[in-house]
């Protein structure tokens, strides 16, 4: 029951987007409403998997929502929600037609719901034929003003992540190919739970290569390096609700496909070195490209994005850490996708006010937009690291993680690294936040429900950040007991 | 004993039937062209009149220039009683391998080079930069491509190659079979002059390759070379055939089953023959700096059909 | 008979890697069109004679759906964009052809030398074609990477597709006919979008030569 309800909201949502031509505001207010329902749903299954403490399967073993599925459900409904409510068609100053809106609309519900289903299936072949559904539905959505860079991003895009997907696919034969050596063709045999059942009977050399490919299949989806070079573009391209989702999510699910292979693999090899030592690598080569390049960034979405490879480097460095980091790795990816998600949304605002992507054509913004202005001082400020907001502890705690289990130069070269992503952060945000007011920028700033909301974000950030609440806490330790058995 | 005979039968019919497959092939083309066309042992009566004519010899040539048409010729006649034509050889020890009957057709076309840069003239040093730029390509092909089938017989000798794929006959649909066969028919235009590489009807010099290397040369040294350059075509043609598709070749010296090899080797010719005409009159030459191209195709080819021998063990 | 079967599958699984060979050695789209069209027919063909060799009736649905969408629609569509696109004049990409070629042969190498273990480890008579799959795997990469049209790339994505495809079917007989559909349907649809997007960079770019497409720098 409660997957139906999540799952068929962004379905009913697209498909009347679909049907009603006119842009009308009902249509984006039925939207919200109904990605409000499916963010309910989640938090029913999160509540479900922690108290009756098994895991929810529905119509033999092919849906399954154990605790990892479910966290990732609450990161993608609360995403998608906020991405619903700053959509355009829901005030009336955008510049979008109504073409644009609706296919905005269509799509992003369609983008919401093909990850939803990545999420919750059970069986492997139907989670990557979801997460190669993002990469199109993503795609249509990224252009939404066709502009000649915007159709650069999106071709580029497309193509870097169809071919990386496609590896992935390569990956899954082959590991389908070990187990139908071993096993024999079972009816099922694409499951993960049989998968991680039979996973001790199947080849070394196999797969540990099928994880390669695995991992450079879907860590092209998840901007790992150096497979991230469409990122920065996409990101930077696309209308500002598209981005936080695809910063704040779409990169975790990625994850969470590389999460679910990675404990096969494991079972497979009886131990976790070869998957951790890849992980690290690229994690590692991630933070360094994405810090790097945040200290000659010149536009500030593609800040933003490249903030977002440097996390999700953070968040791969932790899955290879073990039990600690793994923990550490999930808090991060849920602290992310709220600090993301908030920032560029703010984003979205400043552009639209001040007409220009450039950190340069950007200033004044605490007089120009004072409520926006201190949001987006109060998410970048999270997004770099700093107490009292939720990614400091979520990093403390991989660096604990990696002391804890001897990778001391890990923690080191890490450290470091945000350390200069806190530097170039932090001045782009001062030059952006104080200065003389440009030419022709109209100054003040109503505080309607929108800051109210995106308020409401940066609040949840600082809750993750001081208390950890227990639940999300716990939740967090059965996806812990999952993924590193 | 009786060997030896048959295998110098062998090349005095190899030496004797070369210049009549050259002649049907042109006469052919011809037909396809919608021309009469001279009857297909014409080439003897050019042969004729060929040593029948003057022998001219610049001054500024050297020794080499009259050695090489007897070098070139050597070398076939030689190849030709290395090769299987009409009998797959008996003994293994006293018959000869690929390697050899590869570097000793080289060897002929080297001196022709040379001969070629010998009298000073520059189409005929043009010539022989050319064609040693096609040879440099076309030699690893030709030897990976019988390699590949050497790999599975284990042996590079030719007879034990021809009777492994007697006794296996499935393999003709391997990929061994069909890409070396491929590979080693497009050398074989290459190495013999033909289109889409070499037009052996020009007479544009600057479209030469082969006829511009042996342009200075004339009378019975002439007659020698176009009879070298049919034999090398009958030679390749014949590897070809009977290396890839060996049905029919005798097994035994008895002499219905010589002229059932005979037999089957000349109506494989034809077979080959015809193909060569109908391509040569479909495609057109091929621009000298895309030849590369097609011989790296070949090459690539040859190397695939090595590869495939390991993927069906 | 099994002889047969096991040549038959990689005499086929060879034509479908020659294919991927004629898009590197070939400079005109027209001929990458074509390359693709057989290839796929070769695929529809090799699961067919799968399906009947290995007594398993479900893949003939797939390889015929394989003949009508990657046969026969794909192409066509891809020819339609080319005559309203195409330059024709050739482009020349960023790797010459010789050296493409040879490093296509370096490849198949590297390919057969990563799976030779594999082919240890099942007993299928067509595991001789995993090789062959996973060197038109790297061969279809370095297509995308060494060439210049967008057009070209998209092609080079397709035989990828192919190429695990192929994998899929010389390796397990298929993968399970749920999953199978979905990628078809992932397949039109990347498709349809990547044309749209062709058409896209043609009216803002007025080109689809992708060198074009260099503006977003750091």
């Amino acid at each position: 029951m409660p997957l139906v309800l999540l799952l068929l909201p962004p379905l009913v949502a697209s498909l009347l987007a679909i049907a009603v031509r006119r842009d009308t505001r009902l249509v984006g207010w039925s939207s919200v409403v109904l990605n409000g329902i499916s963010l309910i749903a989640s938090t029913w299954l999160c509540t479900g998997v922690l108290w009756q403490e098994a895991t929810i399967i529905a119509r033999n073993d092919f849906w399954r929502v154990d605790a990892l599925s479910a966290l990732l459900t609450l990161c993608i409904t609360g995403v998608t929600l906020l991405a619903s409510m700053f959509g355009p068609g829901l005030d009336s100053t955008d510049h979008y037609d109504a073409a644009q809106i609706r296919r905005f609309r269509i799509f992003v519900n369609a983008f919401a719901l093909t990850m939803l289903i990545a999420v919750t299936t059970n069986n492997v072949g139907l989670m990557w034929v979801m997460i190669e559904a993002t990469t199109i539905t993503s795609a249509l959505v990224i252009p939404l003003h066709r502009t000649k860079a915007s159709v650069e991003a999106s071709w580029k895009y497309l193509l870097i992540c169809s071919v990386g997907i496609a590896l992935a696919f390569a990956g899954t034969v082959l590991a389908y190919f070990d187990f139908v050596s071993t096993a024999g063709q079972l009816p099922n045999a694409l499951n993960w739970t049989v998968l991680r059942d039979a996973a001790p009977s199947l080849h070394r050399e196999l797969m540990q290569l099928a994880f390669a490919f695995i991992l450079v299949g879907y860590g092209t989806k998840a901007g790992l390096a150096p497979m991230h070079t469409w990122l920065p573009d996409a990101h930077s391209e696309a209308p500002a609700p598209m981005s936080a989702m695809m910063s704040g999510v779409l990169l975790g699910v990625a994850m969470y496909a590389v999460a679910r292979w990675k404990v096969v693999v494991d079972a497979a090899l009886a131990s976790s070195s070869f998957t951790s030592n890849l992980l690290l690598a690229a994690g590692v080569l991630s933070v360094l490209i994405g810090a790097s390049s945040l200290v000659i960034q010149r536009h500030y979405k593609r800040m933003l994005a490249y903030s977002s490879v440097e996390h999700i480097g953070l968040v791969s460095v932790g899955l290879g850490l073990g039990p600690l980091g793994t923990f550490a790795a999930l808090l991060h990816l849920v602290n992310h996708a709220v600090a993301k998600a908030m920032a560029f949304l703010l984003a979205g605002r400043i552009l639209h006010r001040y007409e220009t992507t450039e950190i340069a054509g950007v200033s004044g913004l605490l007089r120009v937009m004072p409520w926006t202005g201190s949001l987006f001082a109060v998410g970048v400020l999270a997004l770099i690291g700093l107490p009292p907001f939720g990614l400091f502890v979520s990093e403390f705690l991989l660096v604990r993680a990696a002391i804890a289990t001897g990778h001391v130069w890990v923690a080191a070269v890490a450290l470091l690294l945000v350390l200069v992503a806190f530097v170039s952060l932090l001045n782009h945000l001062n030059r952006m936040l104080y200065g003389p007011v440009p030419q022709g920028v109209a100054v003040g700033e109503r505080a309607g429900w929108r800051v109210i909301v995106l308020a409401g974000c940066a609040a949840v950030s600082l809750v993750l950040g001081i208390v950890l609440p227990w639940p999300l806490t716990m939740l967090i330790d059965r996806t812990v007991s999952i993924v590193t058995p | 004993m009786g060997e030896y005979v048959s295998v110098f039968v062998q090349t005095l019919l190899a030496v004797a039937l070369a210049p009549a497959l050259t002649g049907f092939i042109c006469w052919l083309k011809a037909r396809l062209q919608g021309r009469w066309g001279a009857p297909a042992w014409q080439p003897y009566f050019e042969l004729r009149k060929l040593f029948a004519k003057e022998l001219v010899v610049s001054q500024t040539a050297s020794w080499l220039f009259q050695v090489a048409p007897f070098v070139a010729f050597g070398t076939s006649v030689v190849v030709a009683s290395l090769v299987p034509l009409v009998f797959v050889p008996m003994a293994s020890d006293r018959t000869g391998d690929l390697f050899a009957a590869v570097y000793l057709l080289l060897l002929g076309t080297f001196f022709l080079a040379l001969a070629g840069l010998d009298t000073g003239s520059p189409f005929g040093g043009m010539g022989s930069s050319r064609e040693m730029t096609v040879v440099a390509l076309t030699e690893p092909t030709v030897a990976l491509s019988v390699f590949a089938l050497a790999l599975t017989a284990g042996s590079t000798n030719f007879g034990e190659i021809a009777l492994r794929t007697l006794a296996q006959p499935e393999s003709v649909l391997g990929p061994a079979h069909v890409f070396g066969f491929t590979a080693l028919f497009i050398v074989t235009l290459a190495e013999t002059g033909r289109l889409p590489i070499d037009n052996p009807s020009t007479h544009l010099e600057l479209t030469m390759i082969h006829e511009a290397m042996v342009l200075e040369y004339s009378g019975p040294y002439l007659a020698l070379i176009e009879w070298a350059s049919s034999l090398k075509l009958f030679i390749f043609l014949a590897l070809a055939a009977n290396l890839f598709v060996p049905w029919g070749i005798a097994r035994t010296l008895a002499p219905l089953a010589l002229l059932g090899g005979l037999a089957a080797l000349v109506l494989k010719l034809l077979i080959l023959a015809v193909a060569v005409a109908v391509l040569e009159t479909r495609v057109a030459k091929l621009r000298l700096f895309r030849v590369p191209e097609l011989l790296s195709a070949s090459f690539v080819l040859a190397l695939l059909a090595v590869m495939s021998t390991f993927f069906v063990r | 008979m099994d002889g047969v079967f096991a040549q038959l599958i990689v005499l086929g699984a060879s034509g479908m890697l020659l294919t991927g060979l004629i898009v590197l050695w070939r400079r005109g789209v027209p001929a990458y069109i074509t390359a693709y069209r057989w290839q796929s027919w070769l695929l529809s063909g090799l699961t067919a004679a799968v399906g009947y060799l290995g007594h398993e009736p479900q893949l003939y649905w797939i390889a015929a759906l394989l003949f009508l969408l990657k046969g026969i629609a794909l192409p066509l569509l891809m020819s339609a964009t080319e005559r309203r696109f195409g330059t024709h004049r050739e482009l020349r990409p960023y790797v010459n052809t010789e050296v493409s070629l040879l490093i296509g042969g370096v490849l198949v190498l590297f390919a057969y030398v990563l799976t030779r273990p594999w082919m240890a480890v099942t007993e299928l008579p067509t595991r001789g074609g995993l090789p062959i799959a996973m060197a038109l795997l790297f061969i279809s990469l370095f297509i995308i990477v060494s060439r210049k049209k967008a057009i070209t790339q998209v092609i080079g994505f397709l035989m990828l597709e192919n190429a695990v495809a192929l994998l899929a079917v010389v390796g397990t007989y298929g993968v399970p006919l749920l999953v199978e559909l979905g990628v078809f349907l992932d397949a039109l649809m990347g498709f349809l979008v990547m044309q749209i997007f062709i058409y896209d960079i043609h009216e803002t770019f007025e080109t689809i030569d992708v060198e074009q497409l260099a503006r977003l720098k750091h």
